[in-house]
């Protein structure tokens, strides 16, 4: 956990300062006007994979209906150059999510910010505001 | 599709590969101007959030200029127009204007996972191998594929195929190399804004090193069925010292594509 803790408090530091970028317009796929935060959801799969890694959390409503959401985040490349590792995020952990939700009502989001078990803030985010 | 896309990434990586084995442990030309050479004016890491390096510009063993090195940026991402160099203008014809007004963003190419083309370049590293005869751009991202250009005093092919990346060769104007390229396809976009051009494009690039950090790229987009006028922009990419080229197999899980929202634009 102490790794773990490391390895959030530094990539908030570095991932703070680099611009994240991705292969699409981020702006015509999720909605600045949507936000998200999901507090204390947990963390059902993790894919490693490209072009973005994503991971999935369960979320509850009012009503205790539990939808599967899905986040993106930066591709796996950018995410190993900032410090992540693919155990950075796990199956079962507890987190706290602030994005972007897509643009089309899917249950899709944009990961800006994670916030671990341990309570470090992460920034996730794969780009800019404007896409570029 | 997409098995062809994962042969052609294979393709690179035994392509690299080769050509690192050619160039062999006696290639004196590959530290000066490769990601291991000593940067002034950086900081710690892996080339992250640094100051751009600087130092003279590395040359190959016969004077000619080095290119090589992992680099970053160094063309049109969300709009050409962003690049245009002092006094240009970009003016559309009735044919291009009419498929800009209506292509989607969802279509872009390189949201697709297909390759970004001339002179658009992804966000991601990528690498220039140079010889003596050819060089390569290895690119990371988007998608994970390579560009070649003969420097070896061949003329254009006869009847060549169109394709992403065209017909490449490339002359020495002192420390510029000036690229020459013909035969492409009419397929990728020039930016997330959806700036197209038709199979008779035509790209001149004039490419220096003024130091060891920069690489500057003027190109020079002659197509007349889609511009009413030849335009020029300039874009530079930076060296990012201590980095290497990671594998980046884009169709691996697009989920972007099929949610991306109305009509191509400059990003917002």
């Amino acid at each position: 956990m102490a790794a773990k803790a490391l390895i959030l408090a530094a990539s908030l530091g570095v991932l703070m300062t680099v611009p994240m970028l991705a292969h699409h317009s981020f702006g015509s796929e999720y909605d600045e006007k949507k936000p998200l935060k999901f507090e204390n959801v947990t963390v059902t799969k993790l894919e490693w994979t490209n072009p973005h890694a994503r991971f999935y959390v369960d979320v509850k409503d009012a009503n205790g209906k539990v939808t599967n959401w899905n986040f993106e985040l930066a591709s796996p490349n950018v995410l190993k150059r900032n410090g992540w590792t693919k155990n950075t995020l796990k199956e079962g952990d507890k987190v706290t999510v602030i994005g972007t939700a897509a643009k089309d009502g899917a249950s899709l989001g944009h990961a800006q910010t994670v916030v671990g078990p341990d309570g470090k803030r992460l920034f996730a985010g794969s780009n800019t505001a404007d896409g570029n | 599709m997409k098995k062809n896309f994962v042969s052609a990434a294979m393709t690179v990586m035994a392509l690299a590969a080769a050509l690192l084995l050619l160039q062999g442990p006696a290639d004196s030309q590959a530290p000066a101007g490769d990601a291991k050479a000593p940067a002034k004016g950086g900081g710690k890491g892996k080339g992250k959030g640094k100051a751009r390096p600087t130092g003279p510009t590395p040359r190959m063993a016969d004077g000619k200029p080095d290119f090589s090195g992992i680099w970053n940026g160094g063309g049109p991402i969300g709009d050409i127009a962003q690049g245009l160099m002092p006094g240009e203008e970009i003016s559309l014809t009735p044919w291009s204007k009419k498929i800009m007004d209506t292509r989607l963003t969802k279509d872009d190419p390189e949201a697709n996972c297909l390759p970004t083309g001339v002179p658009r370049i992804a966000p991601y590293p990528w690498r220039i191998l140079q010889t003596q005869t050819h060089i390569f751009y290895l690119f990371e991202g988007n998608i994970h594929s390579f560009r070649q250009i003969f420097i070896d005093g061949r003329p254009h092919l006869k009847d060549a195929d169109p394709t992403w990346y065209g017909d490449s060769i490339g002359t020495w104007d002192g420390d510029t190399l000036v690229v020459d390229t013909i035969a492409y396809n009419d397929k990728f976009w020039f930016d997330f804004s959806g700036h197209p051009h038709s199979e008779q494009l035509h790209t001149i690039e004039r490419i220096t090193r003024p130091d060891l950090g920069a690489l500057d790229i003027e190109t020079q987009i002659i197509d007349p069925v889609a511009y009413t006028k030849p335009f020029k922009i300039k874009f530079s990419a930076t060296l990012r010292p201590g980095e290497e080229l990671m594998e980046y197999i884009c169709q691996e899980n697009q989920q972007d594509a099929q949610h991306l929202q109305g009509p191509a634009g400059p990003p917002k």
